[in-house]
């Protein structure tokens, strides 16, 4: 089934035939670059050359890193340690026990009672009363005591005393002198 | 065409395209259903196994140990710490061959026994690659030991962290503090608050291409933050303690007793600062102490405190209205009760005592009249306000509550022996707390251990924070009962002039109990104590003192008395507190 009416289409190119020729395409002339490639070349290979370097340098540091990281977590560890070795001997000097020992060696008692200077007025509160040794402290618990099983009396062998000689013999005295020589000498 | 004739030629020695092509899709459907297999293998059958071995591959595991937290006293100093250990392992299929020589370097460096680190170093087992050669040992030493051992070329010895709890002052509060096993606590608060101070341990893992565990960057790795134990804050005080102990050990080996205790509180906080228990152990070696000294004797041991407690009764009475210090009373040489003689320590005729001088002389039988006001629920209802019969709750193990009977089921015969301190037993701190409210002009103060609060594994929660305080007797009761108690110090009407400390009015009272045998569950022996506190009239500390069967005759003034008398001096010049300069009370004894 066809149309009556006539196609609108073929009316156009008349119209706009002008344009039509205008608008016909032609082969644009063929035109070279006239840009060297040599350095764009160049910028790619340096980019990939310097990224893969880079990468590798980069992965080289961080291995190298977790080295030193391993080696400095290790010294921290041995400081570290040390430290607390420090800090034990330090508690142990400290041990009151210790301190009174070495005080009581110097002589020091801890007094019954004790007495106030007041700074202000000077005055001094409380009885006065010399420390003596027996107020000292018994610091080392006594050596326990042994069952009688274990701690037998001690053997006594009693030795008759040999005759003393009536004088020291001529070879004896001369023994002596000799020794004293030795000294001086 | 000679190329036909090339083409033709190759045809004859590869067959047709179409044969070729059909041999070329066999062999790669062979191939690719033979990875289609194995890929059903590893992801289908078993995915984790394969997963795990790939990470464990190169996979290092450290187990990171929590830091146990340190007991301290109440001015920081640790009582227990932990530090930093190593146990030394060695591997006796790489040690065998030259055990003697390993074994003479470690026992010589690290102290221990040669003969067991040869056995060790050899195998204890057949095969064994695994034996412990040392624990704990300080990790400064085993580095440098095993260092060593490398560098003489010996292999097979290794480390691992295993960190030491240390004691620095050795046997001070050890009877409190407790004491560790090889892995776990073992008694006293180490093992009551060791939720709180043992802590979590982390783990870290990473991968690793070398021996020294080094690791990979950049590839995956863990790290599980352990979380250290909280530290515990005690109220003890470490010098004092010390100081406590030497004093008691000294008394309770010149009597020979069998045990002691010694307790002080700060009056006003209820802050035990000192709580001192003899025989001792020392908490680095637990195993060289006797088992039955590990405990807290003062906590876990109830014993009748005697006469001390005969100012708890006064104290009631004087609250009550029902007595004052001057009341006068006619004590006979004996009194029948019922069925039995009520006597006193020493002999009298009928003497005429006030209550002061009931006190001050301690006799029983004036307490028993002047009680006789009191029916047994009055008299009990007391002596529970002031503390007794429950427990302290102060936070050490095994506490015993003491015992004191109901004072509706109680007959007069047993409320005559409560009154003056038998019939009825209590543990250490129980008492001085029960003393220390009279101190404290009238007011119990819940006594403490713990500074600040923790939870106990009972799930109870102790400490300062939760202490509390309760009126039980009035401040004009309190204070009364306080002058009488400073009779007995007096060097001619008191019992106890041995107790005072030169300078300072000081309130005490002596106690010489009968003491249940176990063994017999008879009374045999004594319980001798001291309970006083000073200044009197403005105190500042309460000290307890109490020395459990002595074999030399004396009573709590003559043994127990000078024990209180070195410690009070003490504290009080160590915290300066200077004497008030109070006037001494003169009321009478006698009339």
């Amino acid at each position: 089934m066809s149309s009556p009416v006539p196609q609108p289409r073929l009316r156009v190119p008349r119209i706009a035939q002008d344009a039509v020729d205008r608008a016909r395409l032609t082969v644009v002339p063929r035109t070279r670059s006239r840009a060297p490639r040599v350095p764009f070349v160049t910028l790619v290979t340096v980019v990939l050359v310097g990224g893969i370097v880079g990468l590798l340098l980069f992965n080289t540091s961080l291995q190298q890193a977790s080295f030193a990281a391993a080696s400095l977590e290790q010294q921290a560890d041995a400081l570290a340690a040390r430290e607390q070795t420090l800090r034990m001997e330090l508690d142990e000097l400290r041990n009151p026990q210790r301190v009174a020992s070495e005080a009581q060696e110097m002589g020091m008692v801890i007094p019954t009672a004790p007495v106030f200077l007041h700074l202000g007025d000077g005055e001094v509160s409380g009885v006065r009363a010399p420390a003596t040794p027996a107020d000292a402290l018994r610091l080392q618990p006594k050596a326990p005591v042994l069952p009688a099983v274990l701690a037998p009396p001690a053997t006594v062998v009693e030795v008759p005393a040999a005759p003393e000689p009536a004088a020291p013999s001529g070879r004896d005295r001369v023994r002596r002198g000799d020794r004293a020589n030795s000294a001086r000498r | 065409m000679p190329s036909t004739d090339r083409s033709r030629r190759r045809g004859a020695t590869r067959g047709a395209p179409l044969v070729r092509l059909r041999v070329g899709f066999v062999v790669i459907a062979m191939v690719l259903s033979f990875f289609g297999a194995r890929l059903v293998q590893l992801q289908g059958m078993d995915p984790r196994s394969y997963a795990s071995m790939a990470a464990a591959e190169g996979a290092v595991e450290v187990p990171l140990l929590a830091e146990r937290g340190d007991i301290l006293d109440r001015n920081g100093i640790p009582l227990a710490d932990s530090i930093q250990g190593k146990m030394v392992w060695a591997d006796p299929t790489l040690t065998e061959d030259e055990a003697p020589e390993i074994a003479r370097l470690l026992s010589d460096r690290l102290g221990i026994d040669y003969f067991r680190t040869l056995e060790a170093l050899r195998g204890r087992k057949d095969g064994s690659q695994f034996e412990y050669v040392a624990r704990r040992v300080p990790s400064t030493l085993a580095t440098d030991t095993v260092a060593e051992l490398e560098g003489l070329g010996y292999e097979g010895v290794g480390l691992e962290d295993d960190p030491i709890r240390d004691y620095p002052a050795g046997d001070v509060a050890a009877n409190i503090v407790g004491y560790m096993g090889t892995d776990e606590p073992l008694g006293g608060l180490e093992r009551t608050f060791d939720a709180q101070l043992a802590g979590t341990d982390g783990v870290a893992t990473w991968q690793s291409n070398s021996r020294k565990g080094v690791r990979i960057p950049l590839r995956e790795s863990t790290i599980e933050a352990p979380v250290d134990g909280e530290p515990l804050r005690t109220t003890i005080d470490r010098d004092l303690q010390w100081f406590t102990q030497k004093v008691l050990a000294q008394a309770v080996d010149r009597y020979r007793g069998e045990s002691g205790a010694a307790v002080v509180l700060d009056t006003r906080t209820g802050d035990v600062l000192a709580l001192a228990d003899v025989p001792t152990f020392d908490a680095n070696e637990p195993t060289e102490a006797r088992e039955e000294d590990l405990g807290a004797r003062s906590m876990n041991l109830a014993y009748e405190p005697g006469s001390v407690e005969k100012v708890l009764t006064v104290a009631a009475l004087i609250d009550a209205g029902k007595s004052f210090p001057r009341q006068r009373f006619k004590v006979p040489s004996s009194l029948m009760r019922q069925d039995r003689p009520i006597g006193d320590w020493f002999d009298h005729g009928t003497i005429r005592l006030t209550l002061a001088g009931i006190l001050a002389k301690s006799s029983n039988i004036g307490t028993v009249l002047a009680a006789d006001a009191f029916t047994p629920v009055q008299l009990v209802d007391y002596l529970q306000r002031f503390g007794l019969g429950r427990r302290t709750d102060i936070g050490v193990r095994g506490e015993s509550p003491g015992i004191l009977g109901a004072g509706e089921v109680m007959t007069s015969q047993a409320k005559d022996r409560v009154a003056f301190g038998q019939s009825l037993s209590v543990n250490v701190v129980q008492m001085a707390a029960a003393v220390n409210t009279i101190a404290n002009d009238g007011v119990r103060v819940d006594p403490s251990l713990i500074s600040g609060s923790a939870t106990t594994d009972e799930g109870v929660v102790v400490g300062t924070d939760v202490a509390t305080r309760t009126r039980v007797v009035s401040r004009r009761a309190a204070q009364g009962t306080a002058r009488m108690m400073e009779r007995v110090l007096d060097p001619e009407d008191g019992v106890a002039p041995a107790a005072a400390v030169p300078g300072y009015l000081v309130a005490g009272k002596t106690g010489t109990a009968q003491r249940v045998d176990p063994e017999c569950a008879c009374y045999r022996g004594t319980s001798v104590s001291f309970g006083g506190f000073a200044p009197a009239d403005d105190a500042r500390f309460t000290v307890y003192v109490v020395v459990h069967a002595p074999q030399v005759d004396g009573g709590g003034g003559s043994i127990a008395g000078p024990v209180f008398s070195r410690i009070m001096g003490y504290v009080l010049g160590r915290y300066g507190v200077p004497p008030t300069g109070g006037t001494p009370s003169r009321l009478p004894v006698e009339w």
